[in-house]
């Protein structure tokens, strides 16, 4: 477990200083917001622990199956099942592990079972077609390609890969985004981040440890570049003769408009993910330790409070009031979402712009600018305090 | 007769992809007789109705025939493409020249 010592808006040494104020209503105010904060914390604690004795095997039974190159779900064959034995097919057995550690996942992370949280079925298809370089989610199961073996290798054995297809039906299951456009691009991040998650925690990686890549076991060694994606620099996962530069973009100004089509990849969703991956990416490290722990919760909240049809902004304004309401307001993790939306150029509704101006573009996030959060800080105090103040004198008009 | 496949979609749509395109006159005759055949069929066949549009990351395929009549393409998706369509791309796959 990591520690944070200081977890709320006010460091503790000022509030001790104010506890020792000659003004007994800031002393009530401090005392009040040491209270809250106490509360607060033990809410957590126990949050986390209530979720680590459920974590018992869930449901979500894995079965593979063998499409034999068909371009054809219908007659691939049984290749193993939750209780059965091991396959002599590597593919069917990288599968089947896969699924089974993005299950265990949402299982101990986010006490969620299986895709649909009712301990839905996990079925995955491998060798489907020929040459396939690609893997997807049909709506019910997971399908993988071999890939041609001269620029992609065996999807299966990716675990971000599979992880991003099993999210696509958590996704599928919640917010259910819309496939195209802002929502679509969510709905590819989302697939992206949980699957990036899904390979740190079980590397027991921390957020500056992770590679934040998609599929970097994807490429075959012949192809240079890192991954397909990069929640880290999107824009720099690869730069090769055969594709080209990687094009996603990392903030709004660079948001490609492409037509909600086939072969606009429906307005762009592979794309402009892009930005949703790289705050998330900043939040992560704003926040510290481990991803799955910290901003993990707050998307994974967010999702399912989100809306069909949600925006970048939408999301954005979602994440900063779970962060709220997860980790208190005025949280350092909430002053993290606010700084990692803002680090691509997306401001949080509501909250002046000045709050998080303290934003470098690439990788490091200040938790905010010591100054901007002081001002905000004192000004929450002076809100408690004249709110404390009346509350005394309506007291003492109604005895 | 010339067959052209486009490739777009999938995991990792936003990588580039170079069309292939094959031309009957520089095919052997058998393999110019199976494509023209192959292409016959697909263009006979009706696409696939009423996707639910639920697939994510799924390819879609674009094949346009150019003939002596004119243009024609022909459009279709993972995992729901007819048998026709799915024997002309595999055709194609397998007999473009390596990248
Ligand atoms: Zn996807």
């Amino acid at each position: 477990m990591r520690t944070r010592p200081i977890n709320c808006i006010i460091p503790p040494y000022i509030l001790d200083k104010l506890l020792e104020s000659p003004d007994s209503d800031i002393r009530q105010a401090a005392l009040d917001t040491l209270l809250t904060t106490a509360r607060l914390r033990g809410e957590r604690a126990v949050r986390a622990s209530i979720a680590g004795a459920a974590a018992t095997p869930g449901d979500g039974r894995r079965t593979v199956f063998d499409c034999d190159g068909a371009a054809s779900l219908r007659g691939a064959a049984l290749a193993r099942t939750e209780d059965g034995p091991a396959s002599s097919d590597t593919a069917v057995n990288q599968a089947f592990d896969g699924l089974g550690v993005i299950r265990d996942f949402y299982q101990e992370v986010f006490h969620r079972n299986s895709i649909d949280d009712q301990g839905m079925r996990l079925d995955g298809y491998v060798h489907f077609d020929v040459q396939f370089n690609n893997a997807f989610w049909d709506g019910q199961q997971m399908v993988f390609g071999d890939g041609d073996g001269q620029e992609f290798s065996n999807l299966a054995g990716s675990l971000d890969v599979n992880g991003h297809e099993v999210t696509h039906g958590v996704t599928e299951n919640t917010a259910g985004l819309e496939y195209h456009n802002q929502s679509g691009a969510l709905n590819e991040s989302i697939s992206d981040v949980f699957g990036s998650l899904v390979k740190q925690w079980k590397l027991k990686q921390t957020a500056e440890e992770a590679d934040w890549q998609i599929g970097a076991d994807v490429w075959t060694p012949g192809i240079t570049g890192d991954a397909l994606r990069s929640l880290k620099a999107p824009g720099q996962a690869y730069n090769n003769p055969q594709f080209g530069k990687d094009p996603q973009p990392d903030r709004m100004s660079k948001f490609i408009h492409l037509p909600d089509t086939p072969r606009g990849d429906s307005g762009g969703v592979h794309i402009n993910s892009g930005i949703p991956n790289k705050a998330f990416y900043l939040a992560a490290v704003g926040i510290g330790g481990f991803a799955w722990e910290g901003a993990g919760r707050i998307w994974y909240d967010a999702l399912r409070a989100s809306t069909a049809d949600a925006t970048f902004q939408d999301f954005a304004d979602t994440t900063y009031q779970k962060a709220g309401d997860l980790f208190g307001v005025g949280s350092s993790e909430q002053a993290a979402v606010l700084a990692a939306w803002a680090g691509v150029e997306v401001q949080i509704s509501g909250v002046p712009k000045a709050r998080a101006f303290a934003v470098s573009g690439n990788g490091a996030v200040g938790r905010e600018d010591g100054l901007a959060a002081l001002s905000r800080q004192l000004g929450e105090l002076n809100a408690k305090v004249s709110g404390l103040a009346r509350d005394i004198a309506a007291l003492k008009g109604s005895t | 007769m010339k067959v052209t496949l486009e490739t777009y979609g999938g995991l990792a749509a936003a990588v580039r992809r170079r069309p292939q395109t094959l031309d009957t006159s520089t095919l052997p005759e058998t393999d110019a007789a199976e494509l023209t055949r192959l292409v016959t069929t697909a263009e006979a066949t009706p696409p696939p109705t009423g996707s639910d549009g639920l697939a994510r990351d799924a390819m879609t395929y674009a094949i346009t025939v150019e003939d002596n009549g004119g243009t024609t393409v022909l459009e279709q998706s993972d995992p729901t493409m007819t048998p026709a369509f799915a024997a002309l791309l595999r055709w194609l796959k397998t007999h473009s020249a390596p990248r």
